[in-house]
């Protein structure tokens, strides 16, 4: 089926001058995922869970950026990364490679402008952690340029829907270029940064909670929610969600008492539902937990190795290590199953954006 | 035939005997945890004389040791697993809610809406050891945590088999829960692991600090002297639920043996030593040799059954 999809989508291809996320079996989802042969691959996935396609990667994977109208998708290596493919996913091939410039690793994350001509990347300086957003521009995937990202590590960068402000999740933490382990644990300063054009419009700081480091992000409306891991003593009980909007203090959103180490100190996804609800996964603990808007904790859902997660209708789809994808609505459920390890990220493509052009 | 029953046989995949664990292990060891805690409630009704409870508080803290790795299930509903055993606290929680309860005048029931710091084997530890809670108010809390232990572990062990027939049902059609039976077995594995790490890493880790500032004020169990029994009793029970699991996993089971011979000759019943450098490296050693056991288990259960800690729980990104 997909791949009488793919030939369908390719003779369009052809046809058409202007191709969509329709070429491409309109995926609601794209993941990378480690296959039986310990190779890696970009997915994408229809809302019934059904694969769409499957493009090879040439190393772990991490989260993807999908182009707002072209069925276009960067894949981003796990960091420090070496790689960025753009993948055109109708065709199923390979459109750019991206490598970052001399000194310089991807984080795992990336995002669009509103227009779809500018591509930016979450990167460091390999040497001091520093961060940096890359600038492509998103026709020829020529890098035009860098700014700073307004902190140390940063992990995930996503744009504010209606602007091309982007918010930074700098996640404070200095690793080493080669081992990936953490040098500054004691002197960590993460930060929430806004960007527009390069320039610093906000920083938003948790002074109290030097050590949670921010690294993921949601976004609904002019809200931010982020996600945090914590880099303190695991005994200690801290919130690992927060929620910000420019102009006002970052609510930190506790867990309820019987749950304040389900997480084990750790958030590896987090998406914002249509409904409001606002859902983060920790794998190690093996839960999915779901607060309210307003970040008020409301539930708990066990499911092993529980990592990528995206809107889904009506609630939440949910990738694991396992290679399930469920649905969580008003409980959490199977819709299908791959012989695959799903890896971090479940990255929703916006089809409201997609239709408007 | 025989050359062909050979195949059969080396072409079988790793066997991991979930069923095992869970009916012989799991399920026994919430009884016997419910049975114990349900004596010291019923004591704690007629008297608060130290002699006679003490002796029931430790065969109930024995009792939830042999149980205490196993952090999935009616444990993790409402918070049982943290207002049964709620340690470390390192805001002193507990303490500060105890005082306060027993300072106070306020009735007692409800006592399961306080703070889980408050409640559990850690509340009796402190009411029964500290004589700070001799009074009678302190024996009306005594009872009020020995009722709420008992309604806990009953609810447990009641829930359990609700449970446990999803764990062995794993992967059939309808069971949410355990989508595969590698779920299910992965979840006994990582509750090994896990329990075998918190033995190195907080039991122990957490009095040694480091080197140069030991900090045996951070034990476990210090009031009553339990630590090192707790983490010997973890240690035994572990590797039973291991072996259960994975009868053929000789090295792990030496390793096992290693570290709780080791165990046994120490003479430090509440890692006091730790702010002696012998003793401190006699804890430093204990922990190598947990370290060890982690490993061989990793290859002996893990590798050969294709189970890991889990893809990205691994990962930390």
């Amino acid at each position: 089926m997909a791949t009488r999809r793919l030939v369908l989508a390719g003779l369009l291809a052809s046809a058409v001058p202007r191709v969509g996320w329709a070429d491409a079996g309109s995926p609601a989802w794209l993941a990378a995922a480690r296959l039986p042969d310990d190779s890696h691959a970009l997915h994408g996935i229809a809302s019934d869970g059904q694969i769409l396609f499957r493009i090879p990667l040439p190393a772990r994977g991490h989260a993807a950026a999908a182009h707002p109208t072209r069925p276009e998708a960067v894949a981003f290596a796990r960091s420090p990364g070496t790689y960025a493919l753009v993948i055109d996913c109708a065709t199923g091939t390979l459109r750019a490679r991206l490598t970052p410039p001399e000194g310089r690793q991807f984080n795992g994350h990336g995002a669009f402008s509103q227009d779809g001509t500018v591509l930016w990347t979450s990167e460091v300086l390999a040497e001091t952690s520093e961060g940096r957003v890359g600038v492509w521009d998103a026709r020829s995937y020529r890098r035009m340029g860098e700014f700073p990202s307004g902190g140390i590590g940063p992990h995930e960068i996503r744009r504010i829907p209606g602007t091309d402000t982007l918010v930074v999740a700098n996640g404070g933490i200095r690793t080493d270029p080669q081992d990936r382990s953490k040098l500054n644990i004691d002197a960590m300063r993460p930060n929430l940064c806004y960007l527009t054009d390069g320039m610093v419009q906000d920083v938003v700081e948790l002074p109290d909670f030097a050590q949670l480091s921010i690294r993921h992000l949601a976004l609904r409306g002019d809200a931010v929610a982020f996600a945090m891991q914590w880099e303190g003593d695991p005994a200690e009980p801290v919130p690992l969600l927060g929620i910000h909007r420019r102009g006002t203090a970052p609510t930190l959103c506790w867990p309820a008492e019987a749950e304040m180490f389900a997480m084990r100190s750790y958030a590896g996804s987090i998406a914002w539902a249509d409904d409001g609800r606002i859902g983060l996964t920790s794998p190690p603990g093996g839960v999915v937990m779901i607060h309210a808007a307003d970040g008020t904790p409301v539930e708990r859902h066990a499911r092993p190795d529980a990592s990528g997660i995206a809107p889904a209708p009506g609630g939440f789809a949910i990738t694991d290590g396992g290679g399930s994808i469920c649905v969580l609505r008003d409980r959490l459920s199977p819709l299908t199953r791959e012989d695959v390890a799903w890896d971090n990220h479940l990255v929703a493509i916006d089809s409201t954006i997609a239709r408007s052009g | 035939m025989k050359t062909l029953l050979a195949l059969v046989l080396m072409a079988a995949p790793a066997f991991a005997d979930t069923a095992t664990v869970v009916n012989a292990r799991i399920g026994p060891g919430y009884q016997r945890f419910a049975a114990t805690a349900a004596e010291l409630a019923d004591t704690a009704a007629d008297t608060c004389a130290r002699e006679v409870l003490i002796p029931l508080f430790n065969d109930t803290f024995d009792a939830w040791i042999a149980v205490a790795h196993i952090r999935i299930g009616p444990v993790e509903d409402d918070g049982r697993g943290l207002a049964i055993a709620f340690w470390p606290d390192t805001r002193g929680t507990g303490k500060r809610v105890l005082d306060e309860l027993t300072q106070g005048t306020a009735p007692l029931d409800g006592f399961e809406r306080q703070s889980v710091a408050a409640r559990g084997l850690f509340a009796l530890e402190r009411l029964l050891y500290d004589p700070a809670y001799s009074s009678a108010r302190g024996c009306e809390v005594i009872g009020a945590a020995a009722t709420d232990l008992q309604r806990m572990s009953g609810a447990i062990l009641e829930e359990w088999y609700r449970f446990a027939g999803l764990m062995l049902t794993a992967g059939a059609p309808g069971n949410h829960r355990f989508l595969t039976r590698e779920e299910a077995t992965q979840a006994i594995y990582t509750q090994i692991m896990t329990g075998l790490a918190f033995n190195a890493d907080m039991r122990l880790g957490r009095p040694m600090g480091s080197f140069d500032h030991p900090r045996p004020e951070r034990a476990e169990a210090r009031l009553s002297q339990r630590s090192l029994r707790n983490l010997r009793l973890s240690l035994a029970a572990i590797e039973a639920d291991a072996l259960s699991l994975k009868p053929d996993i000789p090295r792990t089971f030496q390793a096992m043996e290693k570290a709780r011979r080791f165990a046994d000759r120490m003479d430090d019943p509440d890692f006091a030593d730790a702010a002696t450098p012998e003793g401190w490296l006699k804890l430093e050693i204990l922990q190598q040799l947990i370290h060890a056991v982690i490993e061989a288990a990793q290859n002996e259960i893990g590798g050969a059954l294709g189970i890991g800690a889990g893809f990205n729980t691994t990962d930390g990104d």
